[in-house]
């Protein structure tokens, strides 16, 4: 396209993206965040027993250890991505999504859903699958609003003639993947299959929840952020399709190598585990491109501090593909199975890996929905320390009980003497869980401090006022 | 017109595709066969059914985006789409600087 055509054709940027819901999403993104550590203290502190809310049992550690994994899957992440996906489908495709009411019921149907997951396992309706824990009541509207998700964006996407950006193909395959993926774990193992035949579908579903919903909005966030951020194309174009046809054909055997050592026979485990080393060897070419990206603007990560939370991120990630390449070794299996080696594992990748990439994702676009810069880069510098720092402590700490944990029931000792020995990790582990929560709450003010900067109308972001464009009146 | 990518790069591609695509093709190869014999010798073996035919569909799904795909000319010229996005980009940014002056 020419700059004629395109000056012709493309509607102006207050018609092509609706900044306010972004706003909107980001909001309710941290606010699931903050509900989301809540949750994670109130079990950390029950583990050295230090509970608060002992007998309370509307704040039971085992109910809030669902809302914590829930609120932060469907609330920080799933928002956090839908907001995103409002900035970046459009601009790509130079198209408005479908329809802006269809985002506005989608936002708010959202939130209802989210909330009466947290509502439902509170008050102890959850369902009995991990990560999928929605009350079954909740599931066929979470499904509708998976589907309208899918056609209000897919709408702009397929009008694209001629070959798509990498980014786009990753969106196309998460809508399909995530609609998919929702049905066959909450309604299959629900409704139509039982024993081990539910114990697979449920392993896939946990797997593919990672790999075919946050993992292809993740990369193709990526792939759209960096190489603007870094000011040049990415390295190698046909790299990142080996990377996502890799990731699709691949990835959705993988979910039984979380049931090594179960009834399920033994060519299905083997089978996930080849799949697991396919995947291994797809996210080497996706990372490889993204430090050939890099190359030759390495100072951007010092200097850029977008860019130095993506790779960071980028380099928990293949921590985390390390991991999993040991983990589905059987022998090291027997050995971690259970232990807080998983735990540690699950904290590195949704908030090490996609928790970096959003909260990098929103100081970069933060100023530019708010139209103006970052009150204070200095809390912004600090909200990056915290959160990385204590994302890794706490990690490689629970990776260490995790260790401790598997060797002592190896060795054949006590259950209590495997709790007797994590009472340290678990104690640090609350140290690290503060440092990050101290660094999600620099960063709120911060927001805070800088929307009093905005030449935007506080209040007509959360009012009717057409995108929250308004300027105040000086 | 002159195409974005170089000869090198896509031998690099094709030969990483092809890296990762031989071993694993063996590997699943292996492990359906197996599959099979269970199938027909074994009906403890049935409920792997389920996992084995979600996948087998998901698959055949992307096989045929990838034949599509193929068939409009989306890998013809595969480096072309970030060099346009990143000029639309571009474009798309000063554009709103000239608009917020």
């Amino acid at each position: 396209m020419t700059n004629e055509s395109l000056t012709r054709d493309v509607p102006p940027n207050r018609d092509l993206i609706e900044e306010r819901l972004v706003v909107w999403y980001f909001l309710a993104s941290i606010a699931y965040l903050f509900i989301s550590m809540f949750g994670g203290f109130v079990m950390a502190f029950q583990l050295i027993r230090h509970n608060p809310f002992n007998g309370i049992e509307l704040l039971s550690p085992g109910r809030w250890r669902m809302i914590h994994t829930n609120a932060v899957a469907y609330g920080f992440i799933a928002n956090a991505f839908l907001g995103n996906l409002h900035w970046i489908v459009p601009r790509l495709t130079l198209r408005p999504v479908l329809s802006r009411p269809l985002s506005y019921l989608i936002f708010g149907a959202w939130q209802i859903v989210v909330l009466s997951t947290a509502g439902g396992i509170l008050l102890g309706e959850a369902q009995g699958l991990e990560w999928g824990e929605t009350p079954v009541w909740i599931d066929p509207v979470a499904q509708l609003g998976l589907g309208l998700v899918a056609v209000n964006f897919m709408a702009p996407i397929l009008k694209i003639k001629g070959p798509m950006y990498v980014t786009l193909w990753y969106f196309l395959a998460a809508f399909v993947w995530t609609f998919l993926t929702y049905a066959m774990g909450n309604f299959v193992p629900q409704y139509f299959v039982c024993g081990t035949s539910a114990g697979a579908v449920g392993g896939l579903f946990i797997h593919d929840l990672v790999g075919l919903f946050v993992t292809p909005l993740g990369w193709g966030s990526m792939y759209f952020f960096v190489p603007i951020l870094l000011k040049k194309p990415i390295w190698s174009h046909g790299m990142s399709m080996v990377g996502f046809w890799g990731l699709a054909f691949f990835y959705p055997l993988q979910g039984i190598h979380h049931f090594l050592y179960t009834p399920i026979p033994m060519f299905l485990q083997y089978g996930a585990i080849v799949s697991t080393i396919a995947v291994e060897m797809v996210v080497l070419t996706v990372i490889v491109n993204f430090f050939g990206t890099l190359k030759g603007s390495s100072r951007a990560l010092a200097t850029n501090l977008p860019i130095r939370w993506f790779f960071t991120g980028m380099v928990f990630y293949a921590i985390t593909c390390a991991q999993c390449a040991l983990q589905t070794t059987l022998t090291f299996q027997a050995l971690i199975h259970f232990t807080d080696w998983v735990v540690g594992h699950a904290h590195l990748v949704m908030f090490g890996v996609f928790g970096q990439w959003l909260l990098g994702i929103m100081t970069y676009l933060f100023p530019r929905l708010l139209k103006t810069e970052w009150a204070s880069p200095k809390l912004c510098e600090w909200h990056f320390w915290l959160s990385a720092v204590g994302l890794f402590v706490m990690a490689l700490d629970l990776t260490l009980a995790g260790l401790f944990q598997g060797w002592s029931w190896a060795a054949l000792q006590p259950w209590d003497a495997s709790v007797e020995i994590s009472q340290p990790f678990w104690i640090v582990r609350i140290f690290a869980g503060i440092a990050m929560f101290t660094g999600q709450v620099l960063f709120c003010v911060n927001l805070w401090k800088t929307w009093q900067l905005s030449p935007l109308n506080v209040a007509a972001v959360f009012s009717g006022e057409p995108s929250g464009v308004s300027h105040r009146t000086v | 017109m002159q195409s974005n990518t170089s000869r090198s790069d896509w031998r690099f591609t094709v030969i990483l595709a092809f890296t990762i695509l031989l071993p694993c093709l063996y590997g699943f190869g292996g492990k359906f066969l197996e599959f099979i014999h269970i199938f027909r010798g074994n009906t403890d073996g049935m409920f792997a059914v389920t996992p084995i035919v979600n996948y087998l569909l998901a698959s055949l799904g992307f096989f045929c985006m990838l034949a599509w795909a193929t068939m409009r000319g989306m890998f013809h010229d595969i480096e072309a789409p970030k060099n346009t996005f990143w000029e639309t980009e571009e474009w798309l940014d000063h554009r709103e600087t000239e608009t917020a002056r």
